[in-house]
């Protein structure tokens, strides 16, 4: 672990996420003004004294918006990730230490719904579902169950042969005592390190669907959705697209970031 | 330029009266569109590139509602007439019209030796055909609510066609005007609706060369068309940008010659762009509020006039239209219609509202949910608004934005509180008979006020003008006691062309263009 | 490998394909709205909606509608459009080949690129190429499409930059210099997070290679270093390569959806978004399967070239 402090990345990732984690927080507690309130007579300026990063079209503060839709963006992606990886985790694990043909059956259902590209996946099921926030974060866990519930088998399987696991069985150990006691502490790794790096690509996704108006519906603070609403209005201030634009950028970053070097911390063979 | 309209409906004995002088002009200008200076001999030739931002799905002119399939019909078929620049009806297919004393009985007689694209002549029969499609249910036809007085339609010769109505209604010619009551021929809507759709027939200025919906529809001259020397235009292309910013990059790049419709935070920029001239229209299209009267808590007056109270006008003018529109007062007809009084100004003054509230048993303000399309976008930028703007008197509005079809399925029509968007229609009997009667085509209020019913239903079958303006003042009057809807604003249609492009206008009605009298000087 | 292997990889294929066009069809039969509300809009009454619904089949039992469809699909009938009215197999087919035109070109500008940027980091591991090197793949990695494709537009593109159109479609056939000037912006957009991914993958795929005792013992033979790099390391760490290549294709699937949208781009994944707002269930489930049937035979193809490349997996 003390590799990872040598780690440049990976701090760079660690402070961007405190930085986010802070505004997940605290945001809404220091933010300057109501989301919501409009400013008509300093519609669409750049930064000033009294708006630090701006105004959008309705006049509304650009820092109060991107401080309070951290929540939303943030905790889609976090909250889609770890239903995702919870459930995936469920079935994974007991794909794989089950095995014989229940194994094999749920290994069909798997490939079956990973044959579908992420963003199509999540576009059919936020069709369905109809639009709004919570049912594109549902779309988002459904899609991303699969694959994690793949990582989370494959991480048993090559434990289930390791010499702790054997030697439980040798001991007689209950099925149940094993998993929990001796394959979930041991798979947990990789599963953490794919669930991190699936973190920024939920938040791109989520941002993405609120661009296509099937995410959060206006007049919600996602960030996303403050891109898509900017747009047109990017020639007369670029700071309403550009301040909500990388601000996505910075979370997935860091959120990769941190993502690569748990990955190389968790995994010594593997050089820098 | 912001072009201001007059008076929208001649009188029944004008009408009646001026088919010679109609003629006479058709004869000599042919073009209702003209609104430009005649000062510069058009020149012949070239192709016209028109950007525009929503699919053309349909050509089927019986029932399309697209803002780009409008420009298309309108230079692929001709109805019987067409509304001018000037608000007047103009013989279009029909070269004159008569009816009897009561105006209950209208003969059209058609131009001879009109042909279809294909070659087919036009006579009587596709007429008829045409105007039983637009009454027949199935159909789905847009232009049925406007000619529902219309009993019987038949064919008394080949160039002639008489239309039996069941009341007196002077002004049939402009409800035949109606941008979806063009004719097609017998022929086609016999046939299988692929066509309709796809193989658009008509008697317009332009025939179909080619339609990728995805990408781009070509249109080229019909060389054949029944009025001599126009088209000017070889061929005109309507190009799909679905994104608005590539859109307006394309034109003002110069790649094309014509932006359809501009958006309200696009229009300074592309009026001072160099070469490019953007085009203000006044118009009556609106947004509006629905409250339905029969449930809690709009079923009281005072809490309809509380939220009408709540609203500031003029910001939502600057701020949503960006200053091109002009604040509304809950009149459902704008100042270019006939017959329109003047509305009182309704204060933004959020304190009275609150003690309206309370006056009606809320003192404690009202909570809701105001349901909003994303469908054109400025319903949900208005609900925002409204939301802002009415929380100081005690309106707790939880603004409730979902996709197009989900609010048609759900809410259109059956929900209490949610924002809907209207075009402009020709008459105040259109616009009431559309939306404020009890049988209206697509009443949602649940207003039902016989009185106001009898009003429109007398005011329609009325031959004396000024009588009818009588008529009409009360009705208005009814409509600002009782508040059926909230109008905050009329917003203004835009458009621009570039440099070179000749004669492009819109009409305030958003669906007529004149497209046969556009032409280019590119040097 | 056995042919025994491919035969039972593509009915594999083909079972997972069956398996989503129900899954799709499921999906749409919960709808609130569908096609005829679409179609007829505001002006619609109960009795026109129900008529046409009528017209488009979509009243019968789900069950029917299912195995209509499906049997027509295996006399390669697509059916009809509910929306334009139009044949589905041109209208999806046409599609095809334009967002095939634009993901190619996405996909070797991609290689092109990347695979040299990963190899120069790798090589010159620790330096200031390698930093700046990894600092662009994370920064592409970060960005989506909408605000990529969004600031290429405002500062290439437009009035402003002028140097590009912005956004728009020639086909190659129609003139091909017109086809390159519109396909630089989107396929940018697309290539970035895969140039970044891809570089990235290289790079730690040749450092692990470059280490390896394999290269150490080929290095003391005497070889000379660009031999050494050409012959022995680069084979090695392009097979994982390939296996990335064929996980973004995914990427990319999802990818075009959102550029060909701010492009305007006539390809699938603008017609699908159509066709999901409209509620076009026969375009929606063609695109579907077509999409699916890519990626799962994308992935085949990898599994395929990373056995010709790598001598080790034997299938």
């Amino acid at each position: 672990m003390s590799d990872f402090a040598r780690h440049p990345a990976g701090v760079a990732g660690a402070i961007l996420l405190t930085i986010i984690a802070l505004a997940v927080l605290f945001g809404p507690l220091v933010a300057p003004y109501d989301p919501q309130a409009f400013h008509t007579t300093v519609r669409l300026q750049g930064p000033s004294a009294d708006h630090w990063l701006g105004t959008d079209q309705f006049g509304r503060d650009l820092l109060s918006r991107l401080l309070f839709g951290a929540r939303s963006t943030i905790a889609f992606g976090v909250g889609a990730t770890m239903i995702s990886v919870i459930a995936g985790s469920l079935i994974g694990v007991t794909a794989g230490v089950v095995g014989g043909w229940i194994d094999s059956v749920i290994m069909r259902g798997l490939d079956g719904m990973l044959a579908v590209p992420d963003l199509l996946f999540v576009l059919l099921i936020v069709t369905m579902l109809g639009a709004g926030t919570g049912e594109a974060m549902l779309a988002v866990s459904i899609a991303f169950t699969p694959g994690m519930a793949r990582i989370s088998r494959s991480s048993v399987l090559s434990i289930r042969t390791r010499e702790y696991v054997l030697a439980a069985v040798a001991r007689g150990e209950s099925q149940r005592y094993i998993i929990l006691s001796e394959v979930i502490p041991n798979a947990i790794g990789p599963i953490i390190v794919e669930g991190t790096i699936r973190v920024s690509f939920a938040i791109m996704i989520g941002a993405t669907l609120g661009f296509l108006g099937m995410g959060a519906q206006p007049p919600s603070t996602e960030w996303g959705l403050m891109v898509s609403e900017a747009r047109q209005f990017m020639y007369r201030s670029p700071w309403v697209v550009a301040v909500p634009g990388l601000a996505i950028a910075v979370a997935a970053m860091g959120f990769n970031l941190f993502g690569d070097a748990l990955r190389d911390a968790f995994d010594p063979r593997r050089s820098r | 330029m912001i072009k201001s309209l007059k008076q929208f409906t001649k009188t029944r004995s004008e009408m009646v009266r001026g088919m010679a002088v109609a003629v006479g002009l058709a004869a000599v200008l042919a073009l209702p569109g003209t609104g430009f200076a005649q000062n510069e001999t058009p020149k012949v030739g070239g192709v016209l590139k028109i950007a525009h931002s929503t699919r053309i799905a349909t050509m089927n002119v019986l029932n399309l509602s697209g803002p780009a399939e409008y420009p298309a019909i309108d230079m692929l078929y001709s109805g019987l007439t067409r509304i001018g620049m000037d608000n007047h009806p103009h013989p279009d297919l029909a070269e004159s019209w008569s009816a009897n004393s009561d105006a209950t009985v209208f003969d059209f007689k058609l131009r001879p030796n009109v042909t279809f694209h294909d070659g087919t002549p036009l006579t009587s029969d596709d007429v008829v055909a045409t105007f039983e499609a637009i009454q027949d249910p199935a159909r789905g036809a847009s232009a049925r609510s406007v000619l529902t007085m219309v009993e019987k339609v038949e064919a008394i010769d080949n160039l002639t066609v008489r239309f039996t109505l069941t009341v007196s209604y002077a002004d049939l010619p402009v409800a035949v005007a109606h941008a979806n009551a063009r004719i097609i021929s017998a022929k086609a809507l016999a046939g299988p609706k692929e066509n309709l759709e796809n193989k658009p027939n008509g008697t317009g200025p332009f025939k179909l060369e080619s339609y990728d919906s995805s990408r781009m529809t070509r249109l080229v001259r019909n060389d054949n068309y029944f009025i001599e020397g126009v088209p000017y235009l070889d061929a005109v292309e309507l190009h799909l940008f679905p994104d608005l910013t590539a859109q307006s990059a394309n034109y003002l790049s110069g790649n094309m010659d014509v932006l359809l419709a501009v958006e309200q935070a696009d229009y300074d920029r592309i009026d001072k762009a160099p070469g490019s001239n953007a085009l203000r229209v006044a118009s009556g299209r609106f947004v509006n509020v629905v409250m339905r009267f029969d449930q809690k808590p709009f079923d009281d007056v005072r809490v309809r006039k509380a939220l009408a109270m709540s609203i500031d006008r003029q910001t939502l003018v600057d701020v949503i239209l960006e200053g091109l529109g002009r604040p509304a007062r809950d009149n459902i007809l704008s100042p270019e219609y006939a017959y329109v009084i003047d509305s009182p100004e309704i204060p933004y003054d959020t304190a009275a509202a609150k003690q309206l509230l309370a006056d009606a048993g809320y003192p404690d303000g009202i909570k809701i949910d105001l349901v909003a399309s994303n469908r054109p976008a400025i319903r949900g930028q208005v609900a925002i608004a409204i939301k802002q703007m009415a929380l100081p008197a005690g309106f707790d509005i939880n603004v409730k934005s979902m996709p197009h079809d989900t609010y048609l399925a759900n809410y259109w029509r059956k929900g209490n509180f949610y924002m809907a968007y209207w075009g402009m229609r020709s008459t105040p009997d259109g616009a009431f008979t559309l939306l404020l009667t009890s049988d209206a085509s697509y009443e949602d209020t649940a207003w039902n006020n016989k009185e106001f019913d009898a009003i429109v239903a007398k005011a329609r079958s009325t031959p004396d003008d000024s009588e009818r303006a009588q008529l009409y003042a009360e009705a208005q009057k009814l409509i600002l006691r009782d508040t059926p809807y909230i109008i905050p604003f009329f917003q203004d249609v835009l458009t621009a062309s570039r440099d070179g492009v000749k004669g492009w206008v819109v009409h305030p009605l958003n669906r007529v263009y004149y497209i046969e009298s556009v032409w280019l000087d590119r040097n | 490998m056995s042919l025994g292997y491919l035969t039972r990889r593509l009915f594999s294929v083909l079972l997972v394909l069956v398996i989503v066009s129900f899954a799709v069809f499921a999906i749409t039969m919960i709808l609130p709205g569908n096609a005829a509300v679409m179609i007829l809009g505001e002006y619609a009454t109960e009795d026109q909606l129900l008529a046409l619904a009528e017209v488009l089949g979509l009243n019968r039992p789900w069950y029917i509608q299912y195995f209509e469809w499906a049997g027509n699909i295996l006399q390669a009938d697509w059916g009809m459009s509910l929306r334009l009215s139009l044949p589905v197999g041109e209208v999806v087919g046409d599609a095809f080949w334009n967002s095939a035109s634009l993901a190619v070109t996405a996909l070797v500008t991609v290689i092109i690129v990347a695979i040299p940027l990963g190899i120069l980091a790798a090589l010159y591991r620790g330096s200031k190429v390698d930093l700046g090197i990894g600092l662009f793949a994370y920064v592409g990695t970060a960005m989506p499409e909408f605000v990529t494709a969004t600031l290429l537009l405002v500062f290439l593109a437009g009035s402003a930059g002028g140097y590009l159109p912005a956004g728009g479609f020639i086909a190659p056939n129609e003139s091909f210099p017109g086809f390159v000037s519109h396909v630089i912006l989107p396929a940018g957009t697309l290539g970035l997070i895969l140039m970044a991914h891809i570089a990235r993958q290289v790079r730690s795929e040749m450092s692990d290679v470059l280490a390896s005792d394999y290269i150490r013992a080929a290095r003391l033979k005497g070889l000379r270093e660009r031999t050494v790099i050409r012959r022995h390391a680069l084979p090695n760490s392009l097979a994982p390569a390939v296996a990335v290549i064929s996980l973004d294709i995914g990427y990319l699937l999802g990818g075009i959806i959102v550029v060909e949208e701010i492009f305007a781009w006539p390809g699938l994944g603008r017609l699908l978004i159509y066709a999901l707002e409209n509620r076009d269930l026969p375009v929606i489930q063609a695109i579907t399967l077509l999409l699916a049937a890519v990626y799962a035979l994308s992935n085949l193809f990898s599994d395929l070239a990373i056995a010709a490349l790598d001598p080790r997996v034997r299938y």
